[in-house]
């Protein structure tokens, strides 16, 4: 059943739109203002017609002003379409993650919350700033261009050269900064997971003095990092350097030009008639705004890079064929009584491995071990029994009814699971058992809880670590144990409990496991463990695998 | 501010002088800016008088064109130099901090260490110093040399033109963007600091979700905790939202004060070239700088929209850069290489309970002898071995080695000849000898073979490739008794006099436990061992064993 999402609303694609064009108009309203300084320089030089301080510079500012208020609508309509967008990005991924019953290819837990986070930012300065500057720099030189040629073909051939002439050096450069930024990402990404690998055994590492190898080591990499960085940023100059140098000599030229054919030393240039003060000096305005579309483009160039790289990331992750999970995994009633659960012909593959389990009757108040070799199949099958698995051949039934999407939630409200690796919420540790409902005290007892809180240091309010640092490999067993009781009566679930443990803890545990049975709860375990074998009313022994399919 | 500040301070400490010539490049790059637009201005403008008075012929057209063709060469050439100087001194100033970041993490409390999320600290190390980058790029270099370009404009238009345009554009371009500087920052620093706390949360909950879903799923809790990640994203996307409206305001504030006093110039242009008290190229001159000084103050947009980040971040990374300078009050004392190890009257109290772990134990472990500590899990035992190896301080009672109490050693001092293997295997990505080389960076393969062969491990790493065999993260592809005898190895190569093993031998079969135990007191016949054991064959193997009883049961 893979998963589907909605496509986003048509309403951020509009909004986008309106926001380019606003942005275009904005960019407009400049040879107006610079009409408007050109005309009263000129006729300050002429004195041709009588010339209003007030209402020249009034004027000027009053389309100062229109051409700021377009700007920031411009800004507000792309900046509303970008959050729009990115928002929609996130909800899909977190959509699709909550339903998934697989992990995603392109990697764990931290690489999709880096996605979702950070790495979707990098489409905001796209859409405000790339999209909008494409628009620009299409029509504004090409405006610029024709007004430029209305009154000289020279400065219209000096922009017309040197123009395209930008493009193609920016296209080169830019092919030799994409694989040098490539470089230098993949360098950053191994940085950081060698760094989370060191400092996650930086503790332990300190115990025996490795501190500062380790810090000699990390200083290598970052110097490393460095050098490559700047390998990257000196062709990144080096193309907006390219870009300057032909903004500055176009406007050098066309300044050189206009002052040389007003003098009169030149002739040629203009249409037949004298270039007028006006025209010279409107030239000398409009130069650096041809250019202007062009270098804003370039700047925002690293901008469409960085989104084009997470829209693929992006584009990778929905490639995948995740299957859903039965049930919305929501808080719903549990069945009003618990069922047989049986396994009917049920059949699937690990791998390339095919594991079929016997039919398997588990009736409420059973106690039932599960064991076997590794690698047959206990931990799958009390997957199978969560609904956190689905059979491909045969059927896991509750009483009658096979376990689906309807059931599921209702199923699993009565359920304790104990996991082998446990992954704890980086919230307090009361949550973590209770998920919000307030911690019986008669539960944490059973579970040998009450030292191991006392001893922490903010008590049941301690955040833990991923891994439960800050617990034992007992102790945390234990809270998963805790947690597990708290569901109340039912079936509890736990995969290998007293692995790794030692004896009296391991017995402490097993205590707790066989007093849930007592009371009436039906337990399931998965384990090696003579002692817990010895004490479950049935024990299934699986066979070791069946080779492969 | 004030962390800000003192971050500030910090980072020009380090590249004072390729700042100081970055800077100088900036102010270089602005001011030919500036003088380019003016000066075509002034020589397009008085050309023209010129060709209408008919004397062009008169004109000097040379010196001007040349002087605007030097300009726009040299300005494009300074810019290239005051990036690459700027951004080569910055990178190497946050590098430094990085490390110094690292120092300051490694001298802090053991507990604090062990419960630090490898990913939340990445982040620190990573994104934090990366938001510094700008402190310097994009704050303090551009304000420094924009003030500087406009004094400089100033007096320049003051001679030039004259003084009320100067005034009027140098106290317009001063006054105006300080303020909206000012005042700007004060408003976005919340909706920043939100943002970023919003942007925090929602990246651990995801993790969390992702990472726990299938046991949030039976525990019904899968829906809750999408809503709270979606809580936190629909937290952030307001604050962002929030900061791209002051991010626009202040834009167009910046747009309108740089129109504002270009319209000024223009108006008090005319009226001075009206009055006959300048000329009209002249009253250009003060137009075309007004215009080329937006350029000046381009940056305090930018600037703004991230000012909330770097204070936040300089909060973030100053308390940990302070752990690196402070300086133990304890001298500098060599440790014996073989003592006995003493604990007298010891307990501790963790958290805040008050109830001390176990019973105060003493106990000696002299050269040569082996201690094993047993007790139920949980009652202590790793606790001991950490009070012992100076990672914990006792809450009473005692620690003595080398004849002096613990607490009279530095951290360098005490790990020169005490080492602890803790359960969890320490291993690194990396090749089996980098592992290794941990412990002792000066080993030979000699001595790395030698320290294998204790630990019976030799022939398995030979099998798997020898000592450049690599190891996945966390030491990943090893067996969990492989990756034990792994990390013993290491502990022998540091020849520690005092060897403090929580168990030891966990994963390992009798046979093999006991030959690794045999080896590594054959390789260190002089040290103290103490070990918290719950195995017989430890126990067994041990000289003496005693028990930690806990309080109360």
């Amino acid at each position: 059943m893979p998963i589907s999402t909605d496509p986003c609303g048509d309403s951020e694609p509009r909004r986008e739109k309106i926001g380019i064009w606003l942005s275009l108009c904005a960019a407009l309203i400049w040879p107006l203002q610079a009409a408007i300084i050109a005309w009263v320089l000129a006729n300050l030089l002429t004195g041709e017609a009588a010339i209003s301080a007030p209402l020249a510079a009034g004027g000027f500012m009053a389309l100062a002003v229109l051409r700021a208020g377009i700007e920031a609508a411009s800004q507000r309509f792309l900046s509303d379409s970008a959050e729009a967008r990115v928002a929609a990005l996130r909800a899909e991924i977190l959509t699709v993650e909550t339903r998934a019953a697989t992990a995603s290819q392109i990697g764990g837990a931290g690489a999709l919350a880096a996605l979702a986070s950070e790495k979707l930012e990098a489409l905001r300065p796209y859409m405000l700033r790339y999209r909008p500057a494409r628009l620009r720099s299409t029509v504004m030189p090409l405006l610029l261009l024709a007004i430029a040629a209305w009154y000289s073909w020279a400065v219209a051939l000096v922009f017309l050269l040197a123009g395209p002439l930008i493009p193609v050096f920016m296209a080169l450069v830019g092919w030799a900064a994409k694989s040098a930024s490539e470089k230098q990402m993949v360098e950053i990404g191994q940085l950081s997971d060698l760094l989370v690998d060191r400092l996650a055994a930086l503790s332990d590492l300190r115990l025996i003095g490795a501190g500062a190898p380790v810090i000699d080591g990390f200083a290598d990499a970052s110097e490393s990092l460095r050098v490559r960085t700047m390998a990257v940023l000196r062709i990144a100059f080096l193309s907006s350097t390219v870009l300057e140098l032909f903004s500055a000599l176009g406007v050098a030229m066309v300044a050189i030009w206009v002052g040389f054919t007003l003098l009169g030393e030149l002739s040629w240039g203009a249409w037949g008639a004298q270039l007028t003060p006006f025209a010279g000096i409107y030239m000398l305005l409009l130069a650096p705004e041809f250019f202007q579309p062009l270098r804003d483009l370039a700047a925002a160039w690293h901008d469409k890079a960085a989104a084009d790289a997470v829209l693929d990331e992006m584009d990778q992750w929905r490639d995948d064929e995740r299957a859903a999970r039965l049930g919305q995994g929501d808080r719903v009633a549990a069945l009003a009584t618990l069922p047989t659960v049986r396994l009917r012909d049920v059949c699937l593959h690990r791998g390339t491995r095919q594991i079929c389990y016997p039919d398997i009757d588990i009736a409420p108040g059973d106690s039932l071990a599960i064991t076997g070799p590794s690698g047959c199949g206990k931990t799958t099958l009390l997957r199978l029994l969560a609904g956190l698995e689905v059979p491909e051949n045969g059927a896991v039934l509750l009483g009658d009814a096979p376990l689906s999407d309807d059931n599921a939630d209702a199923w699993r409200a009565g359920i304790g699971w104990m996991p082998q690796a446990p992954h704890f919420l980086s919230r307090s540790l009361r949550h973590n058992i209770g998920f919000g409902a307030p911690l019986r005290p008669d539960l944490l007892q059973k579970a040998q809880l009450p030292g191991v809180i006392d001893a922490l240091p903010k008590g049941d309010l301690t955040i833990l670590g991923e891994r439960g640092a800050g617990l034992s490999g007992g102790e945390a067993r234990r809270v998963t144990l805790a947690r597990a009781l708290h569901r109340g009566p039912g079936i509890l679930l736990a995969d290998e409990p007293t692995a790794d443990l030692d004896a009296q803890t391991a017995d402490a545990i097993i205590d707790g496991l066989l007093e849930y049975a007592a009371a009436g709860g039906t337990l399931v375990v998965a384990t090696h463990d003579p002692r817990l074998m010895e004490k479950a009313g049935k024990v299934l022994k699986l066979a070791a695998e069946e080779g492969a399919a | 501010m004030k962390p800000l500040l003192n971050i500030v301070l910090l980072l020009l400490r380090g590249e004072r002088r390729a700042l100081l010539r970055g800077l100088a490049l900036s102010i270089t790059v602005l001011i030919m800016g500036v003088s380019l637009l003016g000066l075509s201005g002034w020589f397009i403008t008085a050309a023209a008088a010129a060709g209408l008075a008919g004397i062009g012929v008169l004109f000097n057209v040379f010196a001007p064109s040349a002087m605007v063709r030097f300009l726009a060469l040299g300005r494009t050439a300074a810019r290239y130099g005051e990036r690459l100087l700027t951004h080569d001194a910055t990178l190497r100033v946050l590098s430094r901090l990085r490390i110094r970041m690292l120092q300051g993490y490694l001298v802090s409390p053991y507990r604090q260490l062990e419960r630090l999320r490898a990913n939340s600290f990445l982040n620190r190390v990573t994104a934090d110093i990366d938001a510094l980058d700008g402190v310097l790029l994009r704050l303090v270099l551009p304000g420094l040399a924009g003030v500087m370009v406009i004094f400089v404009t100033a007096i320049a238009l003051w001679f030039l033109v004259d003084p009320t345009i100067a005034l009027l554009v140098g106290l317009g371009y001063l006054v105006g963007p300080t303020l909206i500087f000012l005042i700007g920052q004060h408003i976005a620093r919340p909706p920043s600091r939100q943002a970023e706390a919003a942007m925090q949360a929602s990246r651990s909950r995801l993790i969390d979700l992702i990472a726990g879903r299938e046991d949030l799923a039976v525990y019904g809790q899968l829906q809750a905790t999408r809503d709270h990640v979606q809580s936190a994203q629909a937290r952030h996307g307001a604050a962002r939202q929030q900061l791209d409206r002051i991010e626009r305001r202040t834009g167009v504030g910046l747009d309108l004060i740089g129109a504002g006093v270009t319209a000024l110039a223009l108006g008090q242009g005319i009226a001075l070239v009206q009055a006959g008290t300048i000329s009209a190229a002249q009253s250009a001159i003060g137009v075309f700088a007004a215009l080329a000084l937006a350029e000046a103050v381009a940056p305090v947009r930018r600037a703004l929209s991230e000012i909330g980040r770097m204070i936040q971040a300089a909060r973030h990374v100053l308390p940990a850069l302070s752990g690196a300078e402070a300086e133990p009050d304890a001298e500098q004392t060599a440790t014996a290489r073989v003592s006995t190890l003493l604990l007298f009257d010891l307990t501790y109290r963790p958290g805040q309970g008050d109830r001390a772990l176990f019973e105060p134990v003493t106990l000696s472990v002299g050269p040569g002898e082996t201690v094993a500590l047993t007790g139920p899990s949980g009652i202590g035992k790793s606790t001991v071995l950490l009070l012992a190896a100076g990672a914990l301080s006792p809450s009473s009672g005692g620690v003595n080695w080398g004849g002096r109490d613990l607490q009279g050693y530095t951290p360098e001092a005490l790990q020169q000849s005490v080492a602890m293997v803790p359960q969890r295997h320490a291993l690194i990505a990396g090749t089996v000898a980098e592992n290794l080389r941990l412990a002792a960076p000066e080993a030979s393969d000699d001595d790395l073979w030698q320290a294998l062969e204790t630990t019976c491990l030799a022939a398995t790493i030979r099998a798997k490739g020898g000592l450049e065999a690599k190891l996945g993260f966390r030491g990943a592809g090893l067996s969990g008794g492989e990756a034990r005898r792994l990390v013993l190895a290491r502990a022998v190569l540091r020849r520690p006099g005092l060897l403090l093993l929580d168990e030891p031998t966990e994963g390992l079969d009798d046979a093999t436990a006991k030959q690794v135990m045999t080896g590594i007191r054959a390789a260190l016949p002089e040290a103290s061992i103490l070990m918290a054991a719950h195995r017989p064959v430890e126990i067994e193997g041990a000289d003496r064993s005693i028990a930690l009883r806990g309080i109360n049961s």
